[in-house]
């Protein structure tokens, strides 16, 4: 088991080296991020404060298309000079490897709400205070849902010439589901003042479970060298 | 010699009987749709032993690599390497072998010492910085350790792709045109190498494109065409006129 969670870390470490050194990834999801977020901030007019539970979907459309791009890059980091066919060839089980990309998505998904969310409460005057920490396990639990399937998919394109587009139309349908569960959570959050129940929480959690052991299983089998 | 013909086959002299061959296959076959890319391989290698695989371009020798890698399942056949039958989860036999590709399989953007670590945590290299050291001083590349991949000449990245093939110190090297980019001095040491690992009692399969140069350095050379083996010979009993000739017949 240590070994294990010593693998997935090697290989994390490594992605997030090298994004460290390049910064090509963060910085072009963090800018597409923002992006969205004045567009739509301005198509729903800037002078008027933008509901909270509004803010939320709009921050959730720039979580979903920066991490598509941050499964893209990821991944594609294996595929220049042959780099996935190491892994491949290395004594490790291909699980670890589903793992350590899940990990630096996760952890590149979180920089970009970081640096993406703080930009949305100035420009929309959107008031975190009525649910903080609500917002976060929201967001953090369906990021990792979202994550999952993106780091399947984006092993799976990863060969194919369609790679930017083809991802986000795999992705997104397939996880509708936990995108609308966890925008009606946050709509009774911040519009109906609702508390989050462990009800919400738990079907978030089952989920993240499905989309998880799914990804885990099926990962192995759409590698290719 | 017809492409359906049976080869001649060089069993191993020095392979004793209670060591296991490092690779044996047996009617290995690889087929994508209707196209056969490998048909009927059967390839016995001992360990200690240098083996040139020589094809045409197109004839398979990649490919076979990549199978006996553990990269590609084959279609049919049996593939045991060091004793253990391979299937799905026979990750652990990975330990055994180094590869040498087409491509370098390094990270372009890290430095050359942090790419040949990761490799060797990959394998669990114990001290795998100072494995580093040892390989960096090997492919003469110690002043660069530092540098970034990418802003290395071709030449300099094949030195690197093969100490990162050799930092766990594999007991089989499946090398893929490992002397590619190579200058002159650099050629000189990977063939004195190359012997150096044979002598060491591991298992070389090398594809190479200079006939003359694989003859020189392998034990016993196997000629590919079409997927199949049509030559499966000692390496000193046949020339390189007659392995041009057995890549090109029809």
């Amino acid at each position: 088991m240590i070994r294990t969670v010593r693998k997935i870390l090697l290989l994390t470490g490594k992605d997030l080296r090298i994004e460290a050194r390049t910064r090509q990834t963060l910085g072009l999801v963090v800018m597409l991020g923002i992006l969205i977020i004045v567009v739509l901030g301005l198509g729903l007019g800037a002078e008027q404060k933008i509901p909270g539970f509004i803010a939320t979907a709009i921050l959730w459309v720039a979580y979903l298309f920066g991490g598509v791009l941050c499964f893209e890059k990821t991944m594609a980091v294996e595929r220049h000079d042959g780099a996935l066919a190491g892994l491949l060839a290395a004594p490790i089980d291909r699980g670890i490897i589903f793992a350590g990309k899940l990990l630096s998505n996760l952890i590149l998904m979180l920089a970009l709400a970081a640096v993406v969310t703080p930009v949305a409460i100035v420009l929309f005057n959107f008031d975190l205070s009525a649910a903080p920490w609500g917002f976060v396990a929201v967001t953090a639990l369906s990021m990792f849902g979202f994550a999952s399937v993106g780091t399947l998919f984006a092993g799976a394109v990863s060969s194919s010439r369609l790679q930017g587009g083809l991802l986000a139309i795999l992705v997104f349908p397939i996880c509708l589901p936990l995108v609308i569960t966890s925008t009606q959570i946050l709509i009774g959050l911040f519009r109906d003042g609702e508390a989050l129940g462990a009800q919400g929480l738990g079907i978030l959690v089952a989920f993240d479970a499905v989309y998880l052991i799914v990804s885990w299983l099926v990962f192995e089998r759409i590698l290719e060298p | 010699m017809d492409a359906t013909a049976e080869p001649e086959t060089h069993a191993a002299a020095n392979d004793a009987p209670e060591t296991p061959s490092a690779v044996k296959a047996t009617g290995l076959g690889l087929h994508f749709d209707d196209r056969r890319i490998l048909q009927q391989i059967d390839l016995d290698v001992p360990p200690g032993q240098a083996v040139a695989l020589m094809g045409a371009n197109g004839a398979g020798k990649s490919t076979l690599l990549q199978v006996l890698a553990t990269l590609i399942h084959p279609s049919q056949g049996r593939l045991e390497l060091f004793g253990e039958t391979i299937g799905p989860r026979s990750g652990g036999i990975r330990r055994r072998i180094g590869i040498i590709a087409h491509q370098s399989i390094l990270y372009r953007d890290l430095s050359i010492r942090e790419n040949l670590e990761f490799f060797g945590k990959l394998y669990d290299v114990v001290a795998a910085a100072e494995r580093t050291r040892e390989m960096l001083e090997m492919v003469g590349l110690a002043p660069r350790a530092d540098d970034a991949v990418k802003t290395l000449s071709r030449g300099m990245t094949q030195r690197v792709s093969i100490a990162r093939a050799l930092m766990h110190d594999p007991d089989l090297l499946l090398a893929d045109e490992p002397f590619n980019g190579l200058d002159a001095a650099s050629t000189k040491a990977l063939e004195a190498l190359l012997r150096r690992i044979g002598q060491a009692g591991k298992a070389v399969i090398m594809a190479n494109h200079d006939i003359a140069q694989s003859l020189a350095l392998a034990d016993r050379a196997v000629v590919l065409r079409q997927g199949r083996v049509v030559v499966d010979r000692p390496a000193g009993e046949i020339a390189v006129e007659d392995v041009l000739c057995e890549m090109s017949a029809r």
